[in-house]
C-alpha cells in the first residue's frame, strides 16, 4: 500500500456531473419521453399527428379482420419499429452497450409484442383471461425458463429502460392538477406502508439474527422500490457483496406472485380500477412489476360485470403512490440508513463520511420527465372546451401517446419475463425469506387497509385526461 | 452536533472510484448480479456510481474511502499491481 506513491495516476474514471446525462437510462428515458410529446405537440399545432406512426391493433374478432389490419398497416407497423429501433439503439451506444447484439433482440422484442397487442385486442380476450401485461410475462417466462435463449439477446431486455420512458410518456396522458390534488395522500398513504414495512422487515431479520446490513437491504426493498431500492441502500450503507443478490430474489420472487394475485384479488372484490391501482401502487415492489398489475386490471373495466372506473384510472393511482408516494423518496432512505450506517452499524469498516449529494444523486431522474411531460400536455389542454377536447386534443395527441406508451409498457412486462431465470436467482436463505415474507403480510394487509377502506372514494373518484 | 460532522460536502482524493480494487461498470455489475436486470437496471440512477470493492468484498459508493486504497495507475493490470504490492509488504 504504501509503495504506490511513485506511480503515476492515470485513467481516472472522474465521475461527471455532466457524463451523466448520456450515462443513465433515467435521463435518456427522459429525452426520449420529452422528444415524442414536443414532437406530438409540434405536429399537432401543424394540424397533423403522430397517429399515423403510433399504430396499434384495433378490436378485432375474426382472424381474417386481424389480417386485414395488418396488410393494410403493415407498412407502419415497419416504420415504427424503424423509429423504436433507431431511438433505441442510439442509447444502448451511449450507455455502452453493444447495438450489434441490441438490434436483433430488440426485434425480436418487437415481433412478439405486436403479436401479444393483437392477442389482447380480440374481443374475447377478457373473456379467456388474456390481458396483454399477464399474457407478455406469462409468455416471457415460458420462454426463459422452458425453451431458453441465448444469453446474447439479453442485450434488448431492458426492463427498466423501458418502463421509464413509459411512465414519462404516462405523465403526458395525466393532468398536473391531478398530480398536485392527489399527491400529499399518495405521499402519506405511502409513507405510512414504507414505514411499517420497512420497520417490519428490518427488525424481523435483526431478531432472526441477520447482518444490520443485510437487514437494511431487504427492508427497502420491500418498503420502497424494489429491487432499484434495494441496490440503492446496499451502496448507501456499504453491505456486503453477497447482500444484494439475496435482495433481489426476495423481490422478484414476490412481485412476480403478486402481479397475478393483486388484479385477481382485485377482481374478486370487484375494486373500482383507481382503488385497485392504489393498492397496487402501495403493496408491488418494482414499477414495472406494479405497472404491468395495474395495467392489467385496468383493462377490465367496462368489460367485466361489477368493475367501475376507467383503465386510466387504474394507471394514475398506481402511478401517483408508486412513483409520487415511493420511488422518490429513495434518496432520502439512502442518506439516513447510511448515516446510521456509519454512526452505529459499521464504524470500523471504512473512514467515509456520508455525502448529502446522494438525495440527488440516487434521485430517479426520469420522474422529471414525468412531471414535465405532465405539465406541458396539461397546459395544452388548458383552454380547450371539452368538445375541442374530445374531437381535436384526444385523438391527435394524447390517444398517439397512450398508444406508444402502451408499445413500450409491452416491450418491459415482456423483458420481465425473458429476463427472470428462476434456477439463476440466488438461494436467500430461510432467514432472510421469513423476514420479507412478513413484510410482505403486512404491507398487502395494511396496504389493502389504506387504499380500500381509508382513502377508497378518493382513490375511485380521480380524474384523468 | 456531531451528526454534521459525519456528513461531508465534496470528494477527497482517495476514494474508491480511484482505487484499483474498485469496480463499477454497469455492465460488469449487471454480470455479477444477474438478477439486477429483472426489475432494475445497472444503469439506473439510483445506483449512482455504486460498485463491488474486490479487497473489502462490499458493495459501496464510488465515493466511498478506506485504509487499504491503492490508485489505479497506466500500463498495469490489477492482478500485476496487487501482486507487486503483497511482494514488497
Amino acid at each position: 500500500m504504501t509503495e504506490t506513491t511513485h506511480t503515476e495516476v492515470t485513467g481516472i474514471n472522474k465521475p461527471s456531473i455532466w457524463q451523466e446525462f448520456w450515462s443513465k437510462e433515467d435521463w435518456w428515458a427522459v429525452w426520449l419521453g420529452l422528444g415524442i410529446v414536443a414532437l406530438a405537440y409540434v405536429l399537432y399545432l401543424t394540424g397533423s399527428s403522430i397517429s399515423w406512426i403510433a399504430v396499434a391493433p384495433a378490436k378485432w374478432s375474426t382472424l381474417s379482420q386481424l389480417s386485414t389490419q395488418f396488410s393494410k398497416n403493415g407498412i407502419k407497423y415497419l416504420a415504427l419499429l424503424a423509429a423504436f429501433l433507431g431511438l433505441f439503439t442510439i442509447v444502448i451506444s451511449f450507455i455502452g452497450q453493444k447495438p450489434k447484439a441490441f438490434i436483433p433482440s430488440f426485434i425480436f422484442i418487437f415481433v412478439l409484442s405486436t403479436v401479444i397487442y393483437a392477442i389482447g385486442s380480440w374481443d374475447q380476450a377478457n373473456r379467456y383471461n388474456l390481458e396483454p401485461p399477464l399474457l407478455a410475462l406469462a409468455l416471457g417466462l415460458f420462454i426463459s425458463n422452458v425453451i431458453g435463449l441465448p444469453r446474447w439477446l439479453d442485450a434488448g431486455f431492458r426492463v427498466e429502460f423501458y418502463i421509464k420512458l413509459g411512465i414519462v410518456l404516462l405523465g403526458a396522458t395525466l393532468p398536473f392538477t391531478l398530480i398536485i390534488w392527489a399527491g400529499p395522500v399518495a405521499i402519506l398513504q405511502a409513507s405510512i406502508v414504507s414505514l411499517v414495512t420497512f420497520f417490519v422487515i428490518f427488525f424481523t431479520a435483526r431478531k432472526l439474527g441477520l447482518d444490520h446490513r443485510l437487514a437494511a437491504v431487504l427492508g427497502a426493498g420491500g418498503a420502497v422500490c424494489g429491487v432499484s431500492a434495494s441496490i440503492a441502500v446496499a451502496g448507501a450503507v456499504r453491505a456486503k457483496k453477497e447482500h444484494p443478490p439475496i435482495a433481489i430474489s426476495l423481490v422478484v420472487f414476490y412481485a412476480i406472485i403478486l402481479i397475478f394475485a393483486l388484479p385477481l384479488v382485485s377482481r374478486a372484490i370487484h375494486l373500482p380500477t383507481g382503488v385497485a391501482g392504489a393498492w397496487i401502487g402501495t403493496s408491488e415492489f418494482a414499477d414495472a412489476a406494479g405497472l404491468a398489475a395495474a395495467q392489467s386490471y385496468g383493462g377490465l373495466a367496462g368489460t367485466h360485470l361489477g368493475i367501475s372506473g376507467t383503465a386510466e384510472q387504474a394507471l394514475a393511482s398506481y402511478t401517483l403512490i408508486k412513483v409520487i408516494g415511493r420511488d422518490i423518496w429513495i434518496g432520502i432512505w439512502s442518506l439516513v440508513l447510511a448515516l446510521i450506517s456509519v454512526t452505529v452499524w459499521e464504524r470500523t469498516e471504512t473512514n467515509s463520511k456520508v455525502q448529502v449529494g446522494q438525495i440527488w444523486w440516487r434521485f430517479p431522474k426520469f420522474v422529471i420527465g414525468f412531471l414535465i411531460a405532465s405539465v406541458v400536455t396539461t397546459l395544452i389542454v388548458h383552454g380547450n372546451t371539452l368538445t375541442d377536447y374530445n374531437k381535436l386534443v384526444k385523438p391527435s395527441l394524447i390517444l398517439p401517446i397512450t398508444a406508444l406508451r402502451t408499445w413500450v409498457f409491452t416491450f418491459s412486462f415482456l423483458s420481465i419475463g425473458l429476463t427472470t431465470r428462476f434456477r439463476e436467482l440466488a438461494a436467500a436463505g430461510i432467514k432472510p425469506f421469513a423476514a420479507f415474507t412478513f413484510g410482505v403480510v403486512v404491507n398487502v394487509a395494511l396496504g389493502y387497509f389504506l387504499s380500500v377502506i381509508v382513502f377508497g372514494h378518493y382513490w375511485s373518484s380521480i380524474v384523468t385526461h | 452536533m456531531k451528526i454534521l460532522d459525519l456528513i461531508k460536502p465534496g470528494n477527497s482524493e482517495q476514494i474508491c472510484q480511484k482505487c484499483i480494487h474498485f469496480q463499477n461498470d454497469p455492465a460488469v455489475i449487471e454480470a455479477v448480479y444477474p438478477g439486477l436486470t429483472i426489475m432494475s437496471s445497472g444503469f439506473a440512477s439510483v445506483r449512482d456510481q455504486d460498485g463491488l470493492c474486490n479487497y473489502n468484498q462490499l458493495y459501496l459508493s464510488a465515493r466511498d474511502s478506506c485504509p487499504h486504497f491503492i490508485p489505479r495507475i497506466s500500463g498495469f493490470n490489477r492482478g500485476e499491481i496487487e501482486n507487486s504490492v503483497r511482494s514488497e509488504s
